[in-house]
This record gives structure tokens, sequence and C-alpha cells, in this order.
């Protein structure tokens, strides 16, 4: 009888193997099959371990149970909380010795040269104005003193001079202030807030520019006419309120003296500024409007026509911005398009940037003013195109021609942002009492300032040193060349005696 | 029975030697050649010889003449049979040296002019013996010993003594010229710690320091390697008098502050030889030679071993 199957391919089938056949728990093949399933290594069942036989390798036998501590579950605090206590700043320590005739900070003090290289107090009432625009930074180590204080360096008595010579004829300078990290530029911008106050000018700070472009406030186009500009309400009426608790008295004292169509009812002809600014505080969706009216009223030199107040002279301007790389790149925001809005086209940012370029017939402060634009180096994003723009004011202020080949030019791959190179070339200023964009680096103190500071923190029972020439001026050659924000650390290590 | 008493034996062995050597051969060889007949002629003589006189006196000996044709070859070392002749011989010629200008004036160790002695495995080449490590430095310290003679008075055949014990090229005789201060008024230093490798140039200035053309804040964040990378001009008090300009390439952090650390000893010494010592105290001068141990395989780093795993 002849097989169905053909004997050639019988005999080439292999028996299925051992572990095939075997127990019955295996998931059963087809016994006619030709590949061996399941040749894996059967898996051998647990011992449970008291059954039998010594365990070796193991733990000792008679293990004891842990009793587990009852978890604490509190609370996380609530929101907002975490941040508050990270921001909070704190002036005063009452535990540091108070630094027996160290002198205010006035008019007079802030002019003297002979106080370089010794530590100012700031006026206790001052100090509300100061929290309220925010000049004081969480790590500035205010803290550990008791009472806040500035050390009168070189750049401090400079900027004073050039208070004394703005508020004489109403001249605008601008300045822009880089610097290592710890350099003190933050505090630069602190001083010249304090010297405002003092000389009763009106102060307008961006304390932190990261807030208006990292997309955690609102933000809306602008009209409809121009649906690429962007407005931020809540920024800008916080930016109104910022600006009206600093400069109370001086706001209070100043009457609307121009035609404000955009806010129709809004104004009525008798307000105060700082009744002006108020409606934008309570109106969000009006802060923009109004914070533009509050600027157009500050910077006007006379009434409009229709004013029925007699004009009364505007006082000179400080505007500081502290961190200005933040600006310089593509904002966390999208329009509609899910395309990412350049920082430039917020309209709020895009102001404070405009007045970097020279006004059109008049200067772009009027009634004189200062323009303090700092560059962070600790919350510094990269942005290439700021580098080069940077460098090619230096230069410019060098006195290198922009047609010379020293002159700094961005590289060709490197896509530099035009937009930022565009911003920096401002042309020259046509007003007289007007000056060029310039570029401030501020470097370490001296010597002899780092020594007035180090006896600063050895008065305030912080620093328990004989403080000399040679010990100041190791510590100023670790702070690498008396950068004041090391120097700050060196003082007040706590030295354990060995 | 005559085997009883060994007298008997005696005379019994010596008939039978007798008459063996009587017929012996003659009737052992089938074949008999030239030779074997020239050997029986010989034999035959000896015996003949022997029998006509019984035991006689060797001649006496005479040296003259045993000096031209030594019967066997005298080593030319009494040290022959000790196992390293030369280097026993090499001691011993040492050791007479030593005994024979002991009295002169001997001058303090460090003061001795430095010499590179044979290094063992080079002198065991040199002599061609395994020199034990212990015997050997009894010798170095013979030599040592007649190096400290002073150098003005020392014999000549001292010197030429010593100079056999020398490795060649005399590793401390050509000495590198002291680093100067360049025309630009630069002290140069060169140092190297873990990975990383500094080069400082010093000038005298107010104590300014640039490292990699940025300041030391910016470099070192950390104050504990600020002090170190600037710790030999902070331990003599000089912080304040130069200006330091160093590039340091590689490794990390640390390694590049303590790398900066020794090539500014180095360029300090430049400018100040005779601050050496302070410096040594200070632990500048000293070079840590320590690397990252390799890794090995079958460890998971260069000594770690895998965890131990139960099949």
């Amino acid at each position: 009888m002849v097989s169905p199957f053909c004997w050639g391919c019988l005999s080439q089938l292999r028996p299925a193997t051992r572990a095939l056949t075997g127990p019955a728990a295996l998931p059963q093949a087809a016994l006619f099959h030709t590949s061996s399933v399941r040749n894996a290594i059967i898996k051998k069942k647990p011992i449970p371990h008291d059954s039998k036989g010594p365990r070796y390798r193991e733990g000792s036998s008679a293990r004891m149970k842990k009793k587990k501590k009852p978890v604490e579950r509190a609370r996380p605090p609530a929101v907002g909380e975490r941040k508050a206590l990270r921001k909070r700043i704190v002036l005063s320590n009452p535990n540091a010795l108070e630094v027996q005739d160290m002198q205010d900070l006035s008019a007079e003090t802030m002019v003297d040269a002979r106080l370089r290289g010794s530590v100012v107090g700031l006026p206790v009432p001052m100090l509300d104005q100061l929290r309220a625009v925010q000049a004081f930074k969480p790590k500035q180590g205010w803290s550990i003193f008791r009472r806040p204080g500035t050390l009168m360096r070189k750049e401090t008595l400079e900027m004073a001079r050039l208070f004394e010579k703005i508020g004489g004829d109403g001249q605008v300078y601008k300045k822009i202030l880089t610097g290592e990290r710890g350099s003190g530029k933050s505090v630069h911008l602190l001083q010249a807030m304090a010297m405002a106050f003092t000389k009763k000018w009106v102060v307008i700070t961006v304390p932190e520019p990261q807030e208006l472009v990292n997309a955690h406030t609102g933000y809306a186009p602008l009209s409809d006419d121009e649906p690429n500009l962007y407005i931020q309400n809540e920024a800008t009426a916080a930016l109104l309120s910022r600006t009206i608790t600093a400069n109370k008295d001086v706001l209070s004292q100043l009457h609307v003296s121009q035609e404000h169509p955009a806010l129709k009812k809004a104004v009525q002809p008798k307000m105060t500024l700082q009744d002006l600014a108020g409606v934008g505080i309570r109106d969000p969706a009006l802060a923009w409007p109004v914070f533009q009216a509050l600027w157009a009223e500050l910077t006007a030199t006379e009434a409009s026509p229709a004013a029925q107040q007699k004009f009364k002279a505007r006082p000179p301007l400080l505007v500081t911005v502290d961190g200005l790389a933040h600006w310089m790149k593509g904002s966390e925001y999208r329009n509609t398009e899910y395309k990412v809005i350049h920082a430039h086209d917020l309209v709020l940012v895009r102001h404070f940037l405009s007045l970097m370029h020279p006004g059109d017939k008049k200067p772009t402060l009027p009634n004189g003013g200062l323009l303090l634009y700092a560059t962070s180096a600790s919350n510094n994003p990269f942005v290439y195109g700021f580098d080069v723009a940077l460098d090619q004011l230096a230069a410019r202020q060098a006195g290198v021609s922009p047609s010379s080949p020293e002159f700094p030019q961005p590289d060709p791959w490197a896509n530099a942002d035009q937009r930022v190179l565009e911003l920096f070339r401002t042309g020259k200023p046509t007003s007289p009492n007007e000056r060029a964009l310039e570029i401030q680096n501020i470097g370490g103190v001296s010597r002899t300032e780092a020594r007035g500071f180090m006896e600063y923190f050895a008065r305030s029972g912080l620093l328990r040193e004989n403080i000399n020439d040679e010990w100041v001026s190791e510590k100023w050659t670790l702070a690498s060349g008396g950068v004041i924000g090391e120097l700050e650390k060196l003082g007040k290590r706590i030295r354990v005696a060995a | 029975m005559a085997f009883s008493r060994p007298n008997c034996i005696v005379h019994t062995m010596q008939s039978i030697r007798r008459a063996g050597q009587q017929s012996s051969f003659v009737s052992a060889s089938p074949i008999p050649t030239q030779l074997l007949q020239r050997q029986q002629r010989h034999l035959l003589s000896t015996t003949s010889r022997e029998s006509a006189s019984e035991v006689q006196a060797a001649p006496e000996i005479d040296f003259a003449q045993f000096l031209q044709t030594p019967a066997r070859i005298i080593p030319a070392s009494p040290a022959y049979f000790s196992g390293s002749p030369k280097f026993i011989d090499y001691l011993l010629d040492l050791e007479r040296i030593q005994a024979k200008y002991a009295p002169l004036p001997l001058v303090a160790a460090n003061k001795a002019p430095r010499m590179a002695w044979f290094k063992l495995p080079q002198f065991r080449d040199f002599v061609g013996e395994q020199v034990p490590v212990k015997k050997y430095r009894g010798l170095i310290k013979i030599l040592q010993r007649l190096n400290r003679i002073k150098p003005n008075v020392a014999p000549e055949e001292v010197r030429q003594t010593l100079s056999r014990f020398l490795r060649p090229g005399n590793p401390y005789g050509n000495k590198p010229a002291p680093a100067t201060v360049d025309e630009m008024g630069r002290g140069r230093g060169y140092g190297k710690r873990k990975a990383s490798s500094a080069v400082v140039h010093l000038v005298e200035g107010d104590g300014d320091v640039l490292v990699n053309g940025k300041s030391l804040a910016e470099v070192f964040p950390r104050l504990h390697d600020r002090e170190s990378a600037t710790w030999p001009l902070r331990c003599t008090q000089r912080l304040d008098k130069y200006n330091v300009w160093a590039i340091v390439r590689g490794g990390g952090v640390t390694g590049q502050a303590e790398a900066i650390t020794l090539a500014l000893a180095r360029a300090l010494l430049v400018h100040e030889p005779a601050l050496k010592p302070a410096l040594r105290k200070a632990g500048v001068i000293t070079v840590d030679a320590r690397r990252v141990e390799r890794k090995k395989p079958g460890h998971v780093k260069a000594r770690k071993m895998p965890t131990w795993v139960k099949r």
C-alpha cells in the first residue's frame, strides 16, 4: 500500500523533544509538529521559604519585621506659599550689630566723594518705595545686616553726578549695564532708584523682564488693526500699581494735562496722575491705554490747549529693566497660527525697548531722565544676536567705525536675530540734550572700596578678622578682582578655628 | 675449605685475574684487525713493565714546568666557586679601597656630589651575575661612603673606581639650565594634576588672575578651588605682587585648579628660586602623579566586581 506521505519527508521530521512530551501541565502542541516549540528551560516552582533545609546566602532566618513608621502626610503648602517664601525679602537682622556713624543716602551724601568706599544706609522711609518697585532681590544678602546699606563705589558716585546733571538741564542718558555674575548690576539699579527717590523723580521699573515673556500672564491682540501686536493687561496693571505705590508723593501732585481720546469717559480733567493710573489698576482691560496716557503725561512738556489746570513741570524719569536678554528672543506666547510671538511684538516690551532709540524731534524723555537697562549673568538665556549687538555697541562706543574690518560682525551661519541687531543700530540723537545709547561694564571694586566693604561686615559683627590691607588684598584676588558678590560671600563665611 | 677464610678469597681472585690477563683478547675476537693487534701489543708491553717494577712512586712535581702546561684550568678569581665571583671581586676591591683611604676627611652626605649609581638590573647586566638585592645595597653603601671623601683630596684611584659604577650618560650630570624670566618679564611654569595640564605665565603686577581669559570666579565657582589655585602665592604672601595668566586644559574643575597650583609654583620659582623650601613646605613642589586607575576586564570599574548572583 502506498503511504500518503513521501518517505523522504517523513524521515526528515524531527521527533518532538522530551520537554514537549513530558508533563501534562505544558501547553500541548499538535502531535504532528515539525519544530520544537518549548525548548526553553522550564521554570521550577519557587520553593516556599519555610519548606525545608537550610537557606544559604540570605538574610538571617529569624528576620525581624520592621515596624513601619506612620508617614506623616502633611498638607502641601498652599498655592503661592512656596513662591512667597522664596521671594521673601528680609531687610533687617536684629542680631547684627548696628554700625555706628553710618550715614544715610541723601542728596548731599550721594555726591560726596569722601564717602567713596564706605557703606551708606538707605533711608528708612524710602524702603517701602524700594520694596514697591522690587528693587531688592532675595539673594542679595540684605537679611544679614541690621539695616540695608549700599557701598559707595566709583560707579555709584559717577551716577550720582549724572543725577545732578540731569536734574539741572533735563538731559537724557541711556545705558546698558553689563558685567560678570555678582558684580553689582542689580544693586547699581537699586542705587539709581534710591537716588531717584531722593531727587523726587518718577521711577518706572521692570524688575523681572522674564515675567513678561514666559507666558505666565494673559495676553491678547492689541486691536484689529494691529493683529501682530499683543498687550498684557495684568502685567501692565501690575506695572501701574508698582509705579503709583512707589511714586505716590510725586504723582499725587501732578494733574492730567493732555487729552486722552482712548480713555474718553474714564479720565476727568482734574484728575491726579495717581488717580489716572488707578483707573488702569481697577480695570485691567484699560491698563494699556492708561499706561500710554500716564506716559504721555509724564513726558509732556506743556499742557494741551484744552487743559483747565495750570501745567506743573514734570520730573525726570528713571526707567530700569533688570535682565534684558529675555526680551531679545521669541517669547513663550503663541499666536493663532501657533507660531512663537517674538518678545518685540509685545507692546509693553516694545515700549521699553523703543526708548533706546533717540526721539524723533524732541528727546525720548523730554523732561530728562535716565534709562538703565541691565543684563543678567545668572538668569541669562543665550541669545547670539544680543551678544553680537552688545559687542557692536561697545565697538561703536570705542570709536570703531561700522565699516571697518575690526567692527564685530555676526557670523553669517549663526543665524543671528536680525530684529535684535536692528534694535541696537540706533541712530544719532538729534537733540543736544539726548545722548546715544551707551554700554557700561560694571567690574570689581577697587581695593580701598573692598576694604571699606569688609570693614562694614566687621562692624556689623559678621566678620571676626583683623582687617588690614594684606588680608583685604588676598580676598580681593580671591573674589576675582573685587567682584562684590564674591566679596560678600567671603565676608559672611563662618570661619571655624582649626 | 679454602673459601672459608678471607685470605683465601684474595688469593683466588688474584689468580683468576692473572689468568685472564694472559689470555684476554686472544680468544675473544673472532676477526683480528690491525688495531686489535696493536692494542694487544701495547697491552702486552705494559704488563711486561708492571711485572718489571712492582710499585713505583710518582716523580716529584716540578712546579716551574707545571705552570707552563697546567694539568687543569685554574680559575682567575679565587671567588670562582662562590657563584658570583665578579661581584665579590668588586666588593673586595671596594672594601680594600675603603680601608686604604679610611682616614681621608669626609663631607656631609647631602654635600657629596650626586651620583647615578647603577640600578640593580643594570648592575646585574654589567657583571652578568644574579646579584642579590641585599648584597647590592651593601655595595652601594660602600660606594656612597667613598663618594663622601672630600672632593679636593679624593685620590684618582677612588674617582676612577667610582666612575665604573655609574650609569652611562650620567643622568645627574647634565642638568637643564635654570629657567629664567624672559625679556617680557614673564616666568613660565607647567604643571599637571589628574587629567589636567596648566601653563602659567607669571609677571610682576598687583594680583590679577586670568584663567583661560576668564576671571577666577567664573572658572572656579567653588572658593576652595580658587584658594588652591592661588595657594603658592598666598602661602608666600605674594598674592598682590604678581599677575597670573594661566591656560589650563583637560580634566575637571579640581584637577584644573591643582594643575594651576603646580604650574604657578614653578613659575614663581623662576622669579624667586629662594622660595623653594617655603613652597615645598606648602606642598606645592611635590608632584601628585596619581592618575585614574584603568578599568579591568571582568570588573565593573577598576576594582569593583559585579554583584554576586545566586545562579
